[in-house]
């Protein structure tokens, strides 16, 4: 399966995807979604599941059945933006609480076996080097400790050259 | 001065980043004047934008979220970043205190960069970070006095820290882990914490493991 998270406007979005019968899954900003809370609750009661149910509890859970996460963000600050912040807060049930040792830090251990390839495509039109270089550095340190497949980064300086790369 | 001090948690209540403002205080508090914002329940109003804009200075204390900066901060900043265009008058220093869960502090650097970025774009000075490791122990060590047994570093770190404020300099950000041992760290958080949690909870370690 493969899955796209984006910060899109619907509008924007629209005609994107046209194969109704790919085995792909969006998840989108439709303005429901809450902010973890920090609660561990994910980890230490619902083992798996994080315990908001606001339809976007079970993140954890799609990213292993995942192969191929496609992230579309505005690059902001050489961040992602919020929506997406919020969407990555809210899959930490993909890991376990515990502690491996990687290249001298410690990490989150795998709940699965299961690897997904990572690719994030950035936009924006003024996205400066020291943003860039920034966002480079943190898709890194999430493949790592999502245990990706490696990592693309791309950045674009408008949403046709986005959808371009994309589809 | 006026101080913000804004605690980034998510939390509703026992915060590590509260703590750590906590922590400062006193160091920072003798002639200036300090206001603190939460913003875990609720975003804060148009008016306390609007103060941030007119402060001296601003801390913002808080966790590590998945390598960068958690997104109920993130929506903050982004809408502050437009007051401050509109709003502000006088020149801002930005200090932040981030917390991560894993042992090493020097995982906080990719957030230190994204908030000098920030500052950046919003045309403040950002004065100084720092990264401590190892955040969850800091709610077991209450009592233990500031700059002894494993808070050494946190308090040479916050007395840096406390006299950049009062100077309004930068300086080189500080990342550094607890003087506590890395092992001893992670036997007791993983069965002082997260199994000892889980069993409250009625769960057991291979409930913990589950895969769906």
């Amino acid at each position: 399966m493969k899955i796209i998270v984006h910060d899109l406007q619907q509008q924007e979005f629209a005609g994107w995807v046209d194969d109704p019968n790919a085995e792909l899954t969006v998840l989108s900003d439709n303005d429901t979604i809450r902010q973890c809370m920090g609660c561990f609750g994910c980890w230490t009661k619902t083992p798996g599941v994080c315990v908001i149910k606001d339809g976007y509890q079970n993140i954890g859970e799609l990213l292993s059945k995942c192969d191929e996460l496609i992230i579309i963000s505005k690059c902001m600050y050489g961040s992602y933006s919020p929506f997406i912040l919020n969407v990555l807060n809210r899959s930490i049930s993909y890991m376990l609480p515990y502690f491996v040792t990687k290249n001298g830090e410690t990490h989150h251990r795998n709940r699965y076996d299961h690897q997904f390839a990572l690719s994030v495509h950035f936009y924006g039109h003024d996205i400066t080097e020291a943003e860039m270089g920034t966002a480079r550095t943190l898709v890194a340190a999430n493949s790592m400790n999502l245990y990706s497949i490696g990592n693309k980064v791309y950045f674009h300086n408008s949403l046709q050259n986005v959808k371009e790369a994309v589809l | 001065m006026k101080i913000a001090m804004i605690n980034g948690s998510p939390k509703p209540v026992k915060s590590n980043s509260a703590l750590m403002l906590k922590t400062l205080d006193p160091l920072i508090s003798t002639g200036n004047e300090l206001t603190y914002y939460n913003i875990n329940k609720r975003p804060l109003t148009i008016e306390q934008y609007c103060e941030l804009c007119r402060m001296d200075t601003l801390i913002i204390a808080f966790p590590l979220y998945v390598d960068g900066i958690p997104s109920h901060l993130f929506r903050m900043l982004v809408a502050l970043e437009e007051f401050m265009r509109v709003e502000r008058e006088q020149e801002i220093y930005v200090y932040t205190i981030i917390n991560n869960g894993f042992f090493e502090g020097r995982q906080n650097h990719i957030a230190l960069e994204i908030m000098r970025n920030w500052c950046t774009r919003c045309g403040l000075h950002f004065g100084q970070g720092l990264g401590q490791g190892a955040g969850e122990m800091m709610g077991f060590l209450e009592k233990v006095p500031l700059g002894q047994g494993p808070l050494k570093n946190l308090g040479k770190a916050m007395e840096s820290l406390a006299h950049n404020i009062h100077s309004r300099s930068m300086d080189e950000s500080m990342l550094f882990s607890p003087n506590f041992p890395r092992f001893a760290w992670r036997f007791s958080a993983t069965h002082s914490f997260w199994n000892a949690t889980a069993k409250k909870n009625g769960l057991k370690k291979k409930d913990m493991l589950k895969r769906l």
